[in-house]
């Protein structure tokens, strides 16, 4: 990726540069890069798949409509799906990135806390007793799983002595996850209905998505951001340690509440609209952090940009690499992110 | 007294020195070992109730005397249905107790265990991949997890390694290719047709059923195998669980030991996995249990394996009676029998150190 040189720090009255001046320029430019890095993954999510179509016709349906074959699969097709992989990837890569800052374990993600499982829960017993059958109808029980999911995990973790310290976040997300993952299997394997409906749906995919989905779960993507951006100063003071973070004035009980609550929305949001898919909530925090360090008034605003970036890339790919089939976002994220996640980890010590 | 006489050995709280012979000494942590004691008794009565609990009630009676090799009437019942398939998930529990204690050991993370660094993923991807294009025969599949269980774990080594193992980094690696490889098993799951679906997904569960001696005599062979292996990371867990410069300045060559532990606990889950399919969380729990109970410094390995036992012997009987005549497959269940024990143990929250630095 080459970002257009950034325009040079305005010179500091003082003659001797403070140290300020470059690591901010440094943070800009990462975060210009990654914003052109999106607009060119979306205009790729309009333009690439079974039928390639230029960009300027893309533009050209877009402003003008058009009812040209080419404009309506762009409107009708591609469309919802780039945004439901804008908003997912966005939502799933600062889930990851608050659960990393408030249970402190750098492995922490919606999947391996159990989050994730909660909503695939809910789906299996809406597919299996309630009689549910559509995207629409899914977004509400993975809701409700993930919420259910996140709050006996917390509950467990601030129980006894010491509050939720963040070993005790782990393993009860490790335990509600074991939970969970046994209620899911003990209705599979004894509904094989279920199971032939559910095995397409825990792929993750963003396709086929209609705009209702969308409509659906944007309200919950905005109160995430939301809650998640308010909790960033308490991120840093908590990364510090907790009796730091408290004697900075932090309440840590409140941060790690409010930035669980968001978290759960924006798990939500994701595996609602696009099923569970891993590996955007636990490699895009670490990528966000190695570019522009640990502050997270940076580090979030980074990782909203680029979980978007690598879900819409490797849905695009998905769709090219073994035509006529198309290989489901999902799988796609995991394969091309590991080679990434190997190499940030490799290159330099992990910023936990 | 003169200067030279004896030399003052201070030994720890709560250790016993246990002399045997003249040059052997060994310290032992008194509560673990009470821990052991009870946990051994507890997987008796759990072995014994397996033994007369199914389709017909046995007495225990009957049970022992079938055990000790006298005529019985239950001995078709007892002895070649249920004995067999008890001692197969014995012997899973127990490697997969051994394997999640020494991978979270050398990893010090609690979440650190075969089922979440890509072990049981890589067996489970192979696996499914063969049944997918028609390989269905019981006599091949285990091989295959067994190879793809290692396969995975050698992957995640090679690209972890970089000067030596940071724990971190091997984590981190692992749970990356995990994802990938959970991923390529689920795409496989979406294209064969739903009756391989639901075989592999049964598999993938973890399941004793018509598992018996012909099982359990290889896997018994190799825990057997492993048995002075088993005694060396016993010792060896000290030294990793201390910080990385302290254990260098007393000599102790860290990259070695923490290879030869991982390498260790992934033969263990690998073959396990492979007699009786991924029985997830085992491996998680079991340790994690072990540890809250002795409240020693490492993991414990012979309660972890005892408590692996437990576990799967439980959850393996509540799977066959719970929904009779409906059987779930035993990974239904082993969550079932130890989260909950887990999360009480979280709850009651005992002070102190608990499972790694996370």
């Amino acid at each position: 990726m080459s970002a257009s040189a950034p325009a040079p720090a305005p010179a500091p009255a003082v003659a001797s540069r403070t140290p300020r001046a470059p690591r901010l320029t440094r943070r800009t430019t990462a975060l210009a890069a990654a914003v052109l890095a999106l607009l060119l993954a979306v205009l790729l999510s309009l333009a690439v798949g079974a039928r390639s179509i230029p960009p300027g016709e893309v533009f050209d349906a877009l402003l003008h409509g058009g009812s040209s074959d080419a404009a309506e699969v762009i409107r009708t097709m591609r469309v919802p799906r780039t945004l439901i992989g804008l908003m997912v990837g966005a939502a799933l890569a600062l889930a990851g990135t608050v659960l990393q800052g408030i249970t402190r374990n750098p492995i922490a993600d919606p999947g391996v806390l159990g989050i994730s499982q909660g909503a695939s829960v809910a789906v299996v017993l809406a597919i299996a007793f309630a009689g549910v059958h559509t995207l629409t109808g899914y977004v509400w029980f993975a809701f409700a799983g993930a919420a259910v999911a996140s709050v006996a995990v917390y509950a467990i973790a601030s129980g006894g002595r010491g509050g939720a310290t963040p070993v005790k976040l782990a393993l009860g997300g490790a335990a509600i996850n074991a939970l969970l993952v046994s209620v899911t299997t003990g209705v599979l394997t004894t509904k094989a209905s279920a199971l032939d409906e559910f095995r397409f749906w825990q792929v993750g995919s963003v396709a086929g998505r209609e705009t209702e989905v969308v409509q659906q779960v944007w309200p919950f993507l905005l109160l995430g951001v939301v809650l998640v951006l308010s909790v960033a100063r308490g991120l840093d003071a908590l990364a510090l340690g907790e009796d730091v973070a408290k004697g900075l004035g932090q309440n840590v009980a409140a941060v790690r509440i409010t930035g669980g609550i968001g978290a759960t929305v924006l798990t939500g949001v994701g595996v609602a609209a696009a099923g569970p898919i891993a590996f955007i909530g636990l490699a895009v925090p670490h990528i966000a952090r190695a570019v522009v360090g640990n502050d997270h008034r940076w580090v979030l605003p980074m990782a909203a940009l680029l979980g978007p970036v690598m879900l819409l890339v490797s849905d695009v790919i998905g769709r090219i690499v073994f035509p006529p089939g198309e290989v489901p976002a999902g799988v796609m994220t995991a394969l091309i992110g590991v080679p990434f996640l190997v190499a940030l980890v490799r290159r330099k010590a992990v910023p936990a | 007294m003169s200067a030279k006489s004896t030399v003052v050995r201070v030994r720890p709280a709560g250790y016993a020195v246990v002399k045997a012979g003249p040059r052997g000494r060994f310290l032992l942590h008194r509560r673990a070992s009470l821990v052991a004691a009870a946990l051994l008794g507890l997987l008796a009565a759990v072995c014994v109730a397996y033994l007369c609990v199914g389709e017909s009630f046995v007495a225990p009676g009957e049970v022992v005397k079938v055990l000790l090799g006298q005529p019985s009437s239950a001995e078709l019942v007892v002895g070649t249905l249920r004995l067999p398939r008890m001692a197969v998930g014995l012997l899973v529990g127990a490697a997969f107790g051994i394997a999640g204690a020494l991978i979270q050991t050398v990893a010090r993370n609690p979440l650190a265990s075969p089922d979440i660094i890509g072990i049981s993923q890589g067996a489970s991807a192979l696996t499914v991949g063969a049944m997918t294009f028609g390989i269905t025969s019981y006599a091949v599949l285990p091989h295959l997890s067994v190879i793809g269980g290692i396969a995975a774990a050698a992957l995640v080594y090679v690209f972890a390694w970089r000067g030596g193992l940071h724990a971190t980094r091997f984590v981190l690696i692992g749970i990356g290719f995990a994802i990938a490889l959970r991923s390529v098993t689920m795409l496989f799951l979406t294209k064969g047709d739903y009756l391989v679906a639901q075989q592999a997904q049964i598999w993938m569960t973890g399941s004793l059923n018509g598992r018996g001696w012909a099982e359990a005599a290889p896997l018994a062979w190799t825990l057997l195998l492993l048995l002075p292996a088993v005694a060396w990371a016993a010792r060896a867990q000290r030294t990793v669980t201390m910080d990385d410069d302290t254990a260098t300045a007393l000599g102790v060559r860290l990259g070695r030991v923490r290879l030869g532990l991982v390498a260790l606990g992934v033969v263990l889950a690998s073959v396990a996995t492979g007699t009786a399919g991924p029985v997830d969380f085992v491996a998680l729990l079991a340790p994690q249990i072990a540890r809250r109970m002795t409240r020693t410094a490492q993991i414990p390995l012979v309660s972890s394996a005892l408590l692996g036992a437990v576990i799967v012997v439980l959850g393996d009987l509540l799977a066959r009676r719970l929904f009779s005549p409906t059987e779930l497959p035993v990974g239904v269940l082993t969550a079932a029998v130890g989260a909950p024990y887990l999360i009480w143990l979280i709850i009651r929250g005992h002070r102190g150190r608990s499972g790694g630095t996370a």
